[in-house]
């Protein structure tokens, strides 16, 4: 699964990575960083709703920057630098939004993307 | 706004006893004396002057030839000519050249005085305000598309200053014997002024290759480098408004807010260009449950402070949003320089 996000997650200055399911739930996250760390946070309903509607965003912090996008299966969500490229990552993204669909029933269980 | 009035004549006891009549006027305007054309200029150079009274017959430079360049190189400054040699011909050469007054010697120093009251009041039949930025004035200048010339006075120093508008378009600027957007530059970066507007533009060239609002920005942007460091990104809409005159529906318009949008707008538009793809900037109190909880995002990954988004839903336009009291909300084409600018708008 880390292979589909590798060319986010290599782009200089991305801290993690993180993909929820419309519900909330967290599908897969990945922060190889060691200065930085998945939140510890367990619901994410919150950011669900504030989501509504959204189809793509990039929020700016003081410290840093997170870009969201809708896929089929909820919202992926990267976590960066303020120094990192957007356009890059938001074109990482684009190629990585067909692979992040719902597998088909019957398909092999635990099997949530498409290759 | 005490205004200067250069008298020239070569009979140095006229101008004296001229001086001396004209002082019970003094809270009115200031008297300055030139002896020829060429002293007059010296002083057009070093002063703001807002009228002329000159004689005609003078060694070096006449008055014929001070009105021509008078009329020239600063068009805005009423002329009214004086000469104890007065035919028809030469107060119809006087008039075609330009002179608003003609008065033959001898003469009442009260006619003269009211010759030159009944001018001045003119430099501010537009009204006058205190206390404000010019900046801030000058927006709203350009975005009511008037023509008017502008007299500033800086609040702080006393430096004076004119500036040319036609149809909304900044002509020229001046400051003593600088002109064009080197005064103009000067001249905004003042932090509180007082100005009287005067309705027409007498300038008929455009001396000014630029936008009003990038000539704001980079006088903004120089003052803040000239600033003390602990004084720097002081707002210069801080200024009080003082109403006076017929400017109070002016007055009035101006809310901080609102100039904010405008500068905001401005500086984008500077960074990126026209083209840029800005629909509309305003204030919208319905998007701030949004933007509560999109800060909340920024909390979790611990971010620190929230500062802007950048929204796509899909519409006909993007959104940016920025919290406030009330969420300021930039609505952009979705094909703008999206991340030039975040950069303009988060610099």
């Amino acid at each position: 699964m880390q292979e589909l996000f590798q060319d986010i997650l290599n782009t200089d200055g991305v801290m993690g990575v993180m993909l929820f399911a419309a519900n909330g739930d967290v599908l897969y996250k990945e922060f190889p960083t060691t200065d930085s760390a998945a939140p510890d946070q367990r619901n994410w309903r919150f950011l669900i709703e504030s989501l509504e509607g959204i189809r793509e965003t990039d929020l700016i912090f003081e410290k840093g920057r997170i870009y969201i996008r809708k896929t089929e299966m909820g919202f992926l969500v990267v976590l960066m630098a303020l120094y990192v490229p957007i356009a890059m990552v938001r074109l990482n993204c684009d190629i990585l939004l067909p692979s992040l669909q719902p597998s088909k029933p019957g398909r092999k269980l635990g099997r949530f993307f498409k290759k | 706004m005490i205004k200067n009035v250069l008298l020239v004549d070569d009979d140095t006891e006229m101008l004296h006893a001229l001086k001396g009549g004209l002082k019970r006027y003094q809270e009115s305007f200031a008297v300055l004396l030139a002896e020829d054309g060429l002293k007059a200029l010296e002083i057009l150079k070093q002063k703001i002057i807002s009228l002329v009274v000159t004689d005609l017959k003078m060694p070096n430079m006449d008055g014929f030839e001070l009105l021509a360049h008078i009329m020239q190189y600063y068009p805005d400054i009423p002329v009214i000519i004086i000469t104890g040699y007065s035919t028809p011909e030469m107060e119809h050469l006087a008039r075609e050249g330009g002179a608003v007054g003609y008065i033959a010697k001898p003469f009442l120093i009260e006619n003269l005085a009211r010759q030159i009251l009944t001018t001045l009041r003119r430099e501010s039949e537009g009204g006058t305000l205190h206390n404000i930025s010019s900046g801030m004035f000058l927006q709203l200048i350009e975005m009511e598309q008037k023509t008017c010339t502008i007299r500033l006075e800086e609040k702080s120093g006393g430096k004076k200053g004119i500036l040319f508008f036609s149809d909304g378009e900044l002509f020229d600027a001046r400051i003593n014997n600088v002109q064009g957007e080197a005064a103009a530059h000067e001249i905004f970066s003042w932090d509180a002024v007082n100005l009287s507007i005067q309705n027409g533009c007498a300038l008929k060239e455009n001396r000014i290759q630029s936008d009003l609002q990038p000539l704001i920005l980079e006088a903004m942007r120089r003052k803040d480098e000239k600033a003390p460091e602990g004084r720097r990104i002081k707002d210069a809409d801080e200024a009080e408004l003082v109403p006076e005159g017929v400017m109070e529906q002016i007055e009035s318009a101006p809310e901080t807010a609102a100039d904010r949008l405008n500068k905001l707008k401005a500086k984008i538009e500077a960074e990126i260009g026209q083209q840029c793809g800005l629909e509309d900037l305003y204030q919208d109190s319905l998007w701030d449950y949004r933007v509560s909880q999109l800060s909340k995002i920024g909390a979790v990954f611990r971010l620190g402070e929230f500062m802007l988004a950048y929204i796509d839903r899909g519409d006909a336009h993007d959104y940016i949003l920025m919290p406030g009291q009330k969420t300021t909300v930039v609505t952009v084409d979705p094909r703008c320089p999206r991340d030039k600018i975040l950069r303009a708008i988060s610099n």
